[in-house]
């Protein structure tokens, strides 16, 4: 059974008379413990597709099922308790709030999932030594490295097990190096069951996924799986 | 509706915030909010204090706690003897001083005027025979005397002149239609005092420099024994005597208690409160209520700054706050931490101007007040009221925090994350 569903999503953005079709009718289906990449050239509507998934935005038209559960008449409030419990975000700019150290960027929102402080730290602890930063907990975002810093995102958003983990273009900052051990993180985390969404146009770590979807003007082309 | 959690996490956020923002920056808006705190209380506690000072002068140069002054039907307290005793023998009393009142007139410079078609240089005065050294005691008053000394006990001929009746103190003397006031006094100098038709010559021992709405600075005071000798006087009974309770005695028991002892029969029986001129508490509501209005004026202003300070934050900061709504930060949570950090610089500043103002300002002032032309002003900030000005700052910091935040927070997750307008 599918984690996660497109049905028919339409996403056009218009600006006065103008009408900008990005999404013309997309349907996919993800499975539970699938690593998807979401592929294609710039404009082709993979970052919005992506934002349609994770309910970041909503679509013009069409839906977005998770869980088996259509997600059109959620309420705002209940979007945000989807994104904080089921799903993981790491962003093409690692979106780590500056004011905040690498151990209190993954702590918050595990307290807004009403873990005592304790437990969070522990969990924060534990998810930044899985990737490798356990020596950096106290640092700022401004005095880590770019890979860094998005190792500290990958463990913001796997931190609570995720039931799907949104990576937008999560090597695009990167240098091959860091790039590499990032991509080594998520191959690790598939192995270990988890559902990866990734936006990416490098062709050789879309093809470190099971699975790979070509964008082009807004609609799907032939589905091919590289696994 | 908000829950515990989105406090909770607010405050995470806020403590972290505000601890990693610049020291400058937060030490400038800590500084606003402590002239803004100090605005409210201050500049309110003056204009009170100001009355409060003319109050304080009343009471400590006139009334003392209690004051027994004489019926409206008699000229003088009957039985002043009696009531004197009786006084001496309670143990709530400090000090008193028994006065003798009359009216006089007093004329300078007559050796030199040469002239008989010149009208003489003569101003009237309220004299005061009093005992100078219970006086002394009771009011302070040789600490009043700014040129010459103060009376001597047994000192004959002597008279002690307020700064209203000289020309170089006097404010509009000579200038307005109605004031006389003497010329070329100083001490030494002699003078002619007429009362009750009787003249006598005698020595300015001394001038009491006050303020111009003193209550000694229109009076002329000589001992009592030679008042009394002037006014061809043979009985002992004063026009007044204001008496000086023991600390922590309450006056208005004291007045009930020389109410039931008879006192009331031969005389008014007041507090200072009730002795001292009416139209001081219209006076002291006014003033209070131009201060509210001026303070009103700084509370809109720290609002304002607080408005930006946080609006400028948010907006900066508006790409963080879309990623906090898509990982899942609650909005409220988001508001929360704003108003955190509004009210930490509310109450951070409210905090320091409590310490400048109760640990520095208001005793400062209370043993040096500022000197005004009507008043010896000090700072009235009664703890009560300033809690309540503390409230009002929190409450509008509060607010004016809230505003700006809630305002970035519901533009659209996505639109702040990408930058988009």
């Amino acid at each position: 059974m599918a984690i996660i569903e497109a049905k028919q999503l339409v996403k056009t953005y218009r600006s006065g008379e103008v009408e900008t079709p990005v999404l013309r009718g997309i349907d996919l289906a993800v499975e539970k413990g699938q690593w998807l990449a979401i592929m294609g050239r710039s404009g082709a509507g993979k970052s919005t597709l992506m934002y349609q998934l994770s309910l970041l935005d909503s679509p013009t038209s069409g839906e977005v099922v998770i869980d088996g559960r259509n997600t059109r008449d959620l309420s705002e409030r209940e979007k945000m308790h989807m994104r904080l419990y089921k799903f993981g975000y790491v962003f093409q700019d690692y979106a780590l709030l500056p004011e905040l150290t690498a151990l209190e960027n993954v702590v918050v929102p595990l307290l807004m999932e009403n873990y005592a402080q304790s437990d969070a730290i522990s969990k924060a602890q534990e998810a930044l030594t899985k990737v490798g930063l356990g020596h950096r907990f106290h640092n700022l975002p401004s005095q880590l490295s770019g890979g860094e810093q998005q190792r500290v995102s990958i463990a913001r958003a796997v931190a609570e097990a995720p039931e799907i983990l949104f990576a937008d273009e999560p090597t695009a900052n990167l240098d091959r190096e860091a790039s590499l051990v990032v991509m080594e993180i998520f191959k690790e985390l598939n192995r270990e069951g988890q559902t990866i969404i990734m936006v990416t146009h490098e062709e050789e770590y879309g093809h470190l996924a099971q699975r790979l979807v070509h964008l082009d003007d807004g609609r799907i082309v032939p589905d091919r799986r590289t696994k | 509706m908000p829950s515990f959690l989105d406090i909770r996490v607010g405050w995470y956020l806020a403590i972290r915030q505000i601890k990693r923002a610049s020291f400058w920056t937060t030490g400038l808006i800590v500084f606003v909010m402590v002239l803004t705190f100090l605005d409210l209380v201050v500049v309110t506690g003056v204009l009170v204090g100001i009355v409060a000072g003319v109050t304080q002068l009343y009471r400590t140069q006139e009334t003392g706690d209690v004051y027994i002054s004489t019926l409206d039907t008699k000229n003088y307290i009957d039985n002043s003897q009696r009531i004197i005793s009786f006084l001496k023998t309670l143990p709530q009393v400090e000090n008193m001083s028994a006065r003798y009142t009359a009216n006089a007139e007093i004329e300078a410079n007559y050796k030199t005027a040469v002239d008989p078609n010149v009208k003489p240089n003569e101003t009237g005065a309220e004299i005061i025979g009093v005992d100078p050294l219970q006086e002394n005691q009771l009011s302070g008053i040789s600490s009043f005397v700014g040129e010459g000394q103060y009376l001597a006990p047994g000192g004959l001929d002597e008279i002690l002149l307020g700064s209203n009746l000289i020309d170089r103190y006097s404010f509009g003397g000579d200038i307005l239609p109605g004031i006389s006031v003497l010329h070329n006094v100083y001490p030494g100098s002699k003078v002619l005092v007429t009362i009750a038709g009787h003249t006598r010559e005698m020595t300015v021992q001394g001038i009491m420099v006050t303020t111009a709405n003193s209550p000694l600075a229109s009076r002329a005071i000589m001992p009592a024994a030679q008042l009394r000798e002037i006014l061809g006087r043979d009985d002992y009974n004063v026009n007044e005597i204001a008496i000086d309770l023991k600390p922590g005695t309450d006056p208005e028991a004291f007045v009930s208690l020389l109410e039931k002892s008879g006192v009331s029969q031969y005389a008014k029986v007041q507090t200072a409160t009730q002795a001292i001129p009416s139209g001081i508490a219209e006076v002291t509501a006014t003033f209070s209520e131009i201060g509210n209005a001026i303070s009103s004026v700084g509370l809109v202003v720290a609002a304002i700054t607080i408005f930006i300070v946080i609006f400028v934050n948010a907006v900066t900061r508006r790409k963080f706050i879309g990623i906090m709504k898509g990982i899942g930060i609650s909005a409220q949570a988001i508001e929360f931490s704003y108003m955190f950090q509004s009210s930490f610089y509310a109450v951070i500043g409210s905090s320091i101007g409590l310490g400048v103002l109760y640990g520095f300002l208001v005793p400062y002032f209370a043993s040096h007040p500022i000197v005004l032309p009507i008043s010896r002003a000090i700072i009235v900030a009664p703890v009560g009221e300033t809690m309540v000005r503390v409230a009002l700052l929190v409450a509008a910091t509060l607010i004016a925090g809230f505003l700006p935040a809630r305002m970035i927070v519901r533009k659209n997750t996505l639109d702040s994350i990408l930058g988009r307008e």
